[in-house]
């Protein structure tokens, strides 16, 4: 029998028991949607995650440190007793040329924090200022920036944290436009090669915006300052950093070191080779590549957590279509009795009732997909309301990508049929002498 | 044996037996007989008298314990369910006392099925189904369900489907046993006419040797599962 016969006799079958049709094609839409709602779920969070963590730009991001550094002695001597500190190359500027030649390597540029005084109209507060690279400006805490961010990368303009702005206005949003005077230490070579001098300096600046949020997720340290300032213009002030003092006690005095950098990639798929190759420059690297990976890894069992209680709707389901071809089956008998002495051969029995179970896994599963994505909204929906109750921003925590879309609808499909194989057997085997006797 | 050539069906030592239990039932037993093509012949006897259950090994609904059948010099015995079906489906066709016209489907749907299942291309389809009406008086009735119908125009339909694919032979099983006396004799006129028209073997099961003697020109008796006596009508 060709498809097309074998399908309009299926839906002639189907019409003819409709209710009992539609109810178990029901039971396989609950089913299928009981599985989108749950895999969209999963996969919406684990989207949700990834946008988050990778706006951050924390995964483009590789923090190198040199092996001098003293926080670094005690880890490298535990693991690595060949490792001397005092051989280890000093993390400087040919260094910084070095990484920045790297493939893939956007930007490099060094983590500049240090202590100063902030005079505010009457107001002075000592405080922790930051470099902000020009880079943070697609990061999710700076995109939401009130304000504005830097026009320029030496720009003479400050970012403030949202508490620090309290602390100068009370409506912490005046402050925009206005100028505050940084006092700070700026570091100027010495006399000789083995020394430099601190002298305190003043600087005007004028606040373009206020951060709500922490940058990089609140996961590095130049997010514990409260005023952010362009990282050029805080490398053209030779801000006087805590580090400094270790360098005047190294070998290499005079020359310009950094504590650390900040190697920012095109994208995540760089991270692990930069990391690689600034580890044989003999560096200190360090990513949050291996944190994703958990994430990721996390996320996968969820989604077969998830996947699994999906299923068993669905299962149960299955056992409601066996059910109603059995009862077909037997209610049917004397038609597939005749439809044989007619000429159907035993495969073309079977294949009608394949049909007839997959038809009734296709509706159920388009079925299934429209009510999971229904399910789907209606939960997105709650959350945000109690986002927003929360005074939270709406997110999208659901997500029903094609291919989930497609993968439904065939595995309901497909799982009609298995359910079909044994009423189909039953049918094939029906003997048309018994199915056809006089009654 | 000599085959008769031409032949349109041979039975030689055709049997079937079924288990039942401990004991075993002969239905048919060492049947032997031919019917020349484009003949009409009945096959009589009492009930239980394996008249129908020879008549679905000549279908090809049930399988032979022994001997041979073959119908139009093809060998049934050597046959598998595939092979049966397709025999089924393209070589004989077959009416019952019951008609057997699938209940839910209209007249015209229901003889369409064997040429569905012979995988008739649709536009021919539509054209055989509405000339099989013709030929059978009922290309009004074709939108009809079975129910809707008389006893006369089921059979006459069912007649329509079991040609539908133009076999050489058609078998019946009581095909007036459920109609009343006229009704019966419009479906035995059909089946003369599709007889001397068409050429269409006939092979009928019945227990009215009456009707027998009237339309068929060979009669086989049958009796506890043999065949006791074939009288052939002079011309």
């Amino acid at each position: 029998m060709i498809r097309q016969d074998l399908f309009e006799l299926a839906a002639r079958n189907m019409r003819n028991a409709r209710l009992r049709n539609a109810l178990t094609t029901m039971g396989i839409a609950v089913g299928v949607a009981s599985l989108v709602a749950m895999l969209s779920l999963g996969i919406g969070l684990q989207s949700f995650a990834n946008q988050k963590l990778m706006k951050s730009g924390m995964f483009q991001t590789v923090f190198v440190s040199g092996k001098q550094d003293i926080r670094n002695m005690q880890r490298n001597a535990e693991n690595d007793a060949d490792n001397k500190p005092e051989d280890a190359p000093v993390l400087n500027d040919e260094a910084r040329k070095k990484i920045a030649a790297l493939p893939g390597v956007e930007e490099v540029v060094p983590d500049v924090r240090a202590t100063g005084e902030v005079v505010y109209g009457d107001k002075t507060n000592f405080t922790l200022l930051a470099g902000l690279p020009m880079s943070a400006r697609d990061e999710d805490a700076v995109e939401n920036v009130k304000g504005r961010f830097f026009s320029s990368a030496n720009a003479d303009e400050v970012l403030l944290q949202r508490d620090f702005a309290k602390h100068l206005e009370k409506d912490s949003d005046s402050v925009l436009g206005k100028t505050l005077t940084i006092r700070y230490a700026e570091r100027q070579a010495g006399e000789s090669s083995t020394s430099f001098s601190i002298e305190r300096k003043e600087k005007q600046f004028r606040i373009v915006g206020v951060l709500d949020a922490e940058p990089f997720g609140g996961m590095r340290m130049i997010s514990r300052a409260r005023v952010f300032l362009p990282t050029q213009t805080a490398e053209e002030m030779n801000l006087m950093q805590p580090a400094d003092t270790q360098q005047l006690v190294r070998s290499t005095p005079g020359e310009r070191t950094y504590s650390m950098l900040t190697v920012r990639m095109k994208s995540a798929a760089y991270a692990e080779k930069v990391e690689e190759s600034v580890k044989q420059m003999n560096y200190s690297a360090y990513s949050y590549l291996d944190a994703t990976k958990s994430i990721r890894r996390f996320f996968a069992v969820l989604d077969m957590f998830l996947g699994i209680f999906g299923s068993l709707a669905l299962a149960v389901a299955s056992l409601a279509i066996v059910n109603t071809l059995v009862m077909a089956v037997l209610e049917r008998r004397r038609e597939i009795g005749i439809m044989k002495a007619l000429g159907a051969s035993d495969a073309d029995v079977k294949k009608l009732f394949f049909a007839e179970a997959a038809t009734m896994g296709l509706i159920g599963g388009v079925m299934g997909v429209v009510l999971g994505w229904i399910i789907g909204r209606a939960i997105n929906f709650g959350t945000n309301i109690y986002l927003s109750k929360m005074k939270m921003p709406a997110e999208n925590l659901w997500t029903v990508p094609l291919w989930l879309v497609a993968a439904a609808i065939v595995f309901a499909v497909l799982v009609s049929v298995l359910a079909g194989i044994y009423p189909a057997a039953r049918a094939a085997r029906l003997d048309p002498v018994q199915a056809l006797r006089y009654e | 044996m000599n085959t008769e050539i031409g032949a349109a069906i041979e039975a030689r030592g055709a049997s079937r037996y079924y288990k039942m239990g401990d004991t075993t039932v002969h239905a048919v037993e060492d049947v032997s007989f031919s019917i020349a093509r484009g003949e009409f012949a009945a096959l009589l006897g009492p009930s239980g008298s394996g008249k129908s259950t020879l008549l679905n090994l000549l279908a090809g609904l049930d399988h032979l314990s022994a001997g041979k059948i073959l119908v139009a010099g093809r060998d049934l015995s050597t046959m598998d369910s595939e092979a049966l079906a397709r025999y089924r489906r393209l070589s004989v066709g077959m009416i019952f006392q019951s008609f057997n016209l699938v209940p839910t489907m209209t007249l015209a749907d229901n003889i369409e099925l064997p040429l569905r299942f012979a995988e008739t291309p649709r536009a021919e389809r539509r054209d055989r189904v509405h000339e099989l009406l013709t030929n059978v008086g009922l290309a009004h009735r074709a939108a009809h369900k079975p129910t809707e119908l008389s006893g006369g125009e089921q059979q006459r339909g069912a007649i329509a489907r079991a040609l539908a694919n133009r076999p050489a032979v058609l078998l019946a099983d009581e095909p007036t046993g459920n109609l009343d006396s006229r009704n019966g004799q419009e479906v035995m006129t059909l089946l003369r006419e599709l007889n001397e028209n068409m050429g269409v073997t006939v092979l009928m099961v019945t227990h009215e040797p009456a009707l027998a003697s009237q339309y068929a020109r060979k009669s086989l008796h049958m009796a506890d599962g043999r065949l006791i006596e074939i009288l052939e009508a002079s011309r």
